[in-house]
């Protein structure tokens, strides 16, 4: 929320593009340093999911090869509940166990029909499912580096209620609305998906991520926008961001401890000023000990289904 | 020094107490001095104003020269002086450049009041003048100072037609200017925050319009700019850097007066003259720029930005009434906004922002005695600033802002020529509004906090000298004693994790003392003249500075943040030593100086790596600042040519400006984002005829630092970026063109003098000129940032990552018509 309704920087970068003449230098950056990138996540019921790659020089080449080399697929990567320990099994998308092409997709961001036929790894916790308060560590052994980092799954919070209404002047088009009861006297931040009922992976929307700053304890309602309808090219531009009367979709509110909102407020906001001169440049503050890039996050979901209507 | 933090003290006003202590020991030490000032010699005083004959108004950069003596003075701000000289007959000249000089034998037997009225010299831009005080440069004690005059600015390159004293500054050697256009400016490596600017003695918190590419300042309201940027003499404080000192024309005393002018994109309209004759004036200013009704011109009803807009106006105003002989009063204002609306009907996004100042000033000035004058202030400035942002239903309104109400005395005295004393009070209260955030959605009202105030009290003492010990050596001596009181009601958030421990709230009531802070705040500089025509100079300051801009942008912004020292955020405290050798060519035709300067800076303030602007939201806003030290060295050189046709200078500056903050850059020394090594300036002005008036700038500068992305990842299917250290990166050198050119009509007209029947020259009623403007002769396209763009996606296999440089300003020509009658 924070996000939407703060990017008066953004705003000023805008309007100053507008207005000025903008061309392509070439100016020394120091400062480039080769570091890990961890994109890991835990759910309630769900193994871990651990991808791993290199951060690349801003001059470097950016093809699609120079993406796909920057995965790592030798590292060792360890979870612990604090009881259990499971060491992760690699799994690459050049051999991956039926069924499982369209997860790895849904993971990868890149069609299952090419995925296939590519060598990316991700390292899963087969032996390991998410269990709400459980404090789970992850750590990575990578050329001769150590890295580590924790996080709890909480408890989830529930909403009051899911609807659907129509928007404006459309009768048939709307965004999906939620109320929700903030728990008193606590700091809370969530993650917003949603899906059709029929597809595999949740969609985030524009601004996934918030917290309660605004609204600790309070009971009230909000809308979110359909993230499916800008991939949708059979759709009409009036018509993005609404759920159609009649769709049937998939609500996803999860809760993540607040470092972890840290990340994922300062990552949002870099994304949105997008270099912006009228914003203070930021780097992103991980959770992963040892001097890599990323996150390891552990989610605790709430789910219900909406027909719209 | 001492700092002292007190909490949670029972109700009590250390603060006064502690100041009024001081004062009392300040005072008796100086008359305990100036008792030794006493001598056996029979002493008369000679005193009055020196005014503008055509206008009636003080001409505050007069001198008097006592030839027999060859001693003299200065008048203050407000026209007056005073010499006590041994009785005697002696031929005293009063001086002001570009008036005629008189001269008269005085036989001063007893204290007598001589108030002359100067003439403007027969024409009026013959000889352009750089500095209103030529033999300043070596005589004076002053370091570091700098005047310029109106008539000087306007002849000038104007940036699409608006006259601005702001950018003349920055052609200065130390002054560099915040970004391209940019109104805010740096002063030997000082923040923007550390320059403590003053309308008619009322502070001026947002010096900017147009996201500061114009100034406040409307140039037909303004009489003179002083700028003081080192050996800041004890009578100023509550600033590191410098004093820019702004005055306001008085308003004609004679007669009614009307000028203006109508520009590319604004228009000004000044009235003045004489609420009684000699006795007592106004003068009323008003400028309006039409941004705003071109662009609704160029948007059809229609367009999906229909509705957008900005403008600016400001309105000065001035009345000055002679009460006595011995009592004047002045009353300034100025009121000005910006109001920016950008509206986006399609998307349902809507935004207004409206910003500005209010001051207002009321000035007593009372003579006691030929010897001592007294100037009362008080005073009352206003800063708000709001941005209110509309999507579909949901509306945000920010806004922030400070208010400060000013009281302060100031008494000069002068007990011969040999001495000037200064000494006064000044009492400022605070109240600050950082950041108060609202928001809404349809009929739910969230919980933004309450919106905090932070009151604050300010006190200042103060006595300096300066003093001639012998021919060759003077000495500007001075003391000043500051405090500052954070009191209550105040509320101080003390942040939990959220999860084990919870945020909680200390609340201090009304009056409540927070933090009361104090520190001595020494002056000192002198002067050594040399036998050729040239001097030395060197100065030490010591300053405190209780108020604080914090910024969450890489350029100045309207949004930028005032805040008080709290218990948390502790007064900057700064040095500036320097030292210079002064000297005058070709008979004070040329004037030449090489200075060099360091300075020490600690408890500066920024926000934490990653604040944003709502972060404040129950909490306060000293939770989410980090603290840390500057430094900054370097040398300036400056050549002018002062009168003649042809007159302008050269000044260049090597300078160099780091911080260090513990929490920024991972505690490293990095390179401020105003560090500049290089600065060029090349100004002149060519009075071709009494027709045609020429002008020229030139501006080479070391490229500002910023801090780019050094390298790229993917997280999510999110492309991210990791900076490299702060301000690692430079931009490329900014160095731009000017030209102006300045077509006079005739001052003046033929007429028959009806008693002799000779034709005689009578200047006009009715005058104008045409003042034409290139910014930017050769269209430089200057950096004005650089970021990092991104296109296309891996999939298709168009990604590319590249560094893009905003250019805002190619050539601009512009044309301006002035008039006045």
């Amino acid at each position: 929320m924070e996000l939407r309704i703060l990017k008066y920087s953004t705003f000023f970068f805008s309007i100053a593009l507008l207005w000025s003449c903008t061309k392509e230098v070439q100016i020394d950056i120091p400062g480039y340093q080769e570091q890990l990138v961890v994109d890991g996540r835990i759910e309630t019921g769900q193994p871990a999911i651990v991808l791993l790659s290199k951060s690349a020089n801003v001059y470097s080449s950016t093809n699609f090869d120079s993406y796909l080399n920057s995965f790592v697929d030798d590292a060792i990567v360890v979870l612990s509940d604090g009881t259990q320990t499971d060491t992760l099994t690699k799994i690459c998308t050049d051999d991956l166990p039926p069924g499982f092409e369209q997860i790895a997709a849904g993971i990868f961001g890149i069609p299952a029909e090419i995925l296939v036929n590519l060598h990316l790894c991700a390292y899963v916790s087969l032996n390991m499912l998410g269990e709400v308060g459980k404090t789970y560590t992850l750590q990575i052994a990578h050329e001769g580096k150590q890295y580590a980092a924790s996080s709890k799954i909480l408890d989830p919070v529930a909403l009051d209620s899911l609807y659907w209404k129509p928007e404006g002047n459309f009768t048939d088009r709307g965004f999906s609305w939620a109320q929700l009861t903030d728990p008193n006297n606590t700091a809370d931040a969530y993650l917003w998906e949603v899906k059709y009922l029929q597809d595999f992976q949740f969609s985030k929307t524009f601004n996934p991520y918030f917290n309660d700053k605004f609204f600790n304890g309070l009971t009230f309602d909000f809308a979110y926008e359909n993230p499916m309808s800008f991939q949708d090219t059979t759709s009409i531009n009036d018509y993005r961001g609404y759920f159609k009367q009649g769709d049937t979709i998939v609500v996803k509110m999860s809760k993540l401890g607040l470092k972890e909102y840290n990340y994922f407020e300062k990552k949002y906001n870099q994304i949105f000023s997008g270099g912006s001169p009228f914003a203070v440049p930021t780097n992103i503050p991980t959770n992963i000990e040892g001097g890599a890039l990323g996150i390891w996050v552990a989610y605790s979901p709430w789910v219900d289904t909406l027909v719209c209507n | 020094m001492h700092i002292l933090v007190i909490k949670l003290l029972p109700l009590r006003r250390i603060d006064v107490i502690a100041t009024l202590l001081f004062m009392k020991t300040l005072l008796s030490l100086l008359f305990i001095s100036l008792s030794f000032l006493v001598v056996a010699q029979k002493k008369a005083t000679v005193s009055g104003y020196i005014t503008d004959a055509r206008s009636g108004e003080a001409l505050g950069i007069a001198r008097i020269f006592v030839q027999e003596l060859k001693t003299g003075t200065v008048v203050n701000n407000y026209g007056f002086y005073s010499l006590t000289l041994p009785i005697g007959i002696y031929q005293i000249e009063y001086r002001c450049d570009g008036f005629v000089t008189i001269e008269k034998t005085i036989d001063l037997q007893a204290n007598q009041t001589i108030s002359l009225e100067l003439e403007m010299a027969v024409q009026e831009v013959k000889d352009i003048r750089v500095s209103g005080k030529r033999s300043d440069n070596v005589n004076s004690a002053k370091l570091g100072q700098m005047e310029l005059k109106m008539d000087q600015v306007k002849t000038l390159p104007a940036f699409m037609g608006e006259v601005d004293v702001v950018k003349t500054l920055q052609l200065l050697p130390g002054v560099s200017s915040v970004s391209e256009g940019g109104q805010g400016f740096y002063v030997r490596g000082g923040g923007p925050d550390q320059n403590l600017v003053l309308l008619d003695e009322g502070v001026v918190y947002n010096a900017a319009h147009l996201f500061g590419f114009f100034s406040v300042f409307n140039a037909d309201a303004i009489n003179s700019v002083n700028l003081i940027k080192g050996g800041m003499p004890a009578n100023y404080g509550g600033r590191l850097s410098s004093v820019l000192e702004v005055n306001m024309n008085e308003g004609n005393l004679k007669k009614f007066k009307v000028k203006g002018g109508i520009g590319a994109i604004s228009s000004r309209l000044t009235i003045e003259g004489p609420l009684k004759k000699d006795r007592g004036s106004f003068v009323v200013s008003a400028r309006r720029t039409y941004i705003d009704l071109l662009v609704k011109a160029a948007l059809s009803d229609t367009s999906p930005f229909a509705g957008s807009g900005y403008f600016f106006y400001d309105l000065n105003a001035k009345l000055n009434y002679k009460l006595t002989d011995k009592d004047r009063i002045y009353l300034s204002a100025y009121y000005g906004k910006d109001i920016f609306s950008f509206k986006d009907n399609n998307g349902g996004f809507q935004v207004e922002m409206p910003w500005g100042n209010g001051i207002a000033a009321l000035r007593w000035n009372h003579l006691f005695t030929s010897k001592l004058f007294m100037n009362t202030t008080l005073s009352v400035s206003d800063y708000d600033f709001e941005f209110a942002s509309t999507q579909d239903e949901f509306r945000i309104a920010l806004t922030s802002g400070i208010r400060d109400y000013t009281a302060k005395v100031d008494f000069s005295y002068f007990p011969n020529p040999k001495h000037r004393i200064k000494w006064g009070a000044a009492y400022i209260y605070h109240d600050f509004t950082p950041t108060s955030l609202s928001a809404q959605n349809d009929t739910i009202v969230f919980n933004t906090g309450v919106a905090q105030h932070l009151y604050s009290h300010e006190t200042a003492v103060y006595a300096l000298d300066e003093f001639d010990v012998n021919e060759a050596l003077r000495i500007n001596a001075g003391l000043r004693y500051s405090t500052f009181t954070h009191v209550g009601p105040f509320d101080r958030y003390i942040k939990g994790d959220g999860i084990s421990t919870l945020d909680s709230v200390v609340s201090y009531d009304r009056g409540d003392i927070i933090a009361f802070y104090q520190g001595l705040e020494p002056r000192f500089s002198f002067r050594y003249l040399l036998p050729d025509n040239s001097s030395i100079k060197g100065g030490y300051a010591y300053n405190y500075q209780y108020v604080h801009l914090v910024t969450l942008s890489a350029v100045s912004l309207p949004t930028d943040i005032w805040f008080p020292s709290t218990d948390k955020a502790k007064p900057e405290q700064g040095f500036q030593t320097s030292l210079g050798y002064f000297r005058n060519f070709a008979k004070d035709r040329y004037e030449a100086s090489v200075e060099v300067y360091y300075k020490g800076m600690k408890n500066l303030i920024e926000f934490k790596e990653g604040a944003l602007p709502g972060d404040n939201v129950n909490d306060n806003t000293d939770n989410l600042l980090v603290y840390g030290d500057g430094w900054a060295y370097g040398a300036e050189f400056f050549l002018k040519k002062t009168s003649g046709a042809f007159t302008g200078w050269i000044g260049y500056t090597w300078a160099k400006t780091e911080r260090r903050f513990p929490d920024i850059n991972e505690g490293n020394n990095y390179p401020a984002k105003y560090d500049r090594r290089h600065d060029l300036n090349l100004v002149g002005m060519y009075k071709l005829n009494d027709t045609w008036t020429f002008g020229a700038s030139f501006i080479y500068a070391t490229g500002n630092t910023l801090t780019l992305p050094a390298s790229w990842y993917v997280q999510d299917q999110n492309l991210l970026f990791q900076y490299g250290p702060r301000n690692s990166t430079r931009m490329a050198p900014y160095h731009r063109l000017d030209l102006s050119a300045t077509r006079y009509g005739k001052a003046y007209k033929t007429k028959t003098d009806p008693a002799t029947g000779q034709d005689i020259q009578v200047k006009k009623a009715y005058r104008s000129n045409w003042s034409f403007s290139v910014y930017n002769v050769y269209n430089r396209l200057n950096p004005f940032f650089l970021y990092v763009d991104n296109n296309g996606d891996f999939m298709s296999g168009n990604f590319s990552l590249s560094i893009k440089q905003v250019s805002l300003f190619p050539i601009i020509p512009s044309v301006t018509w002035n008039f006045e009658f």
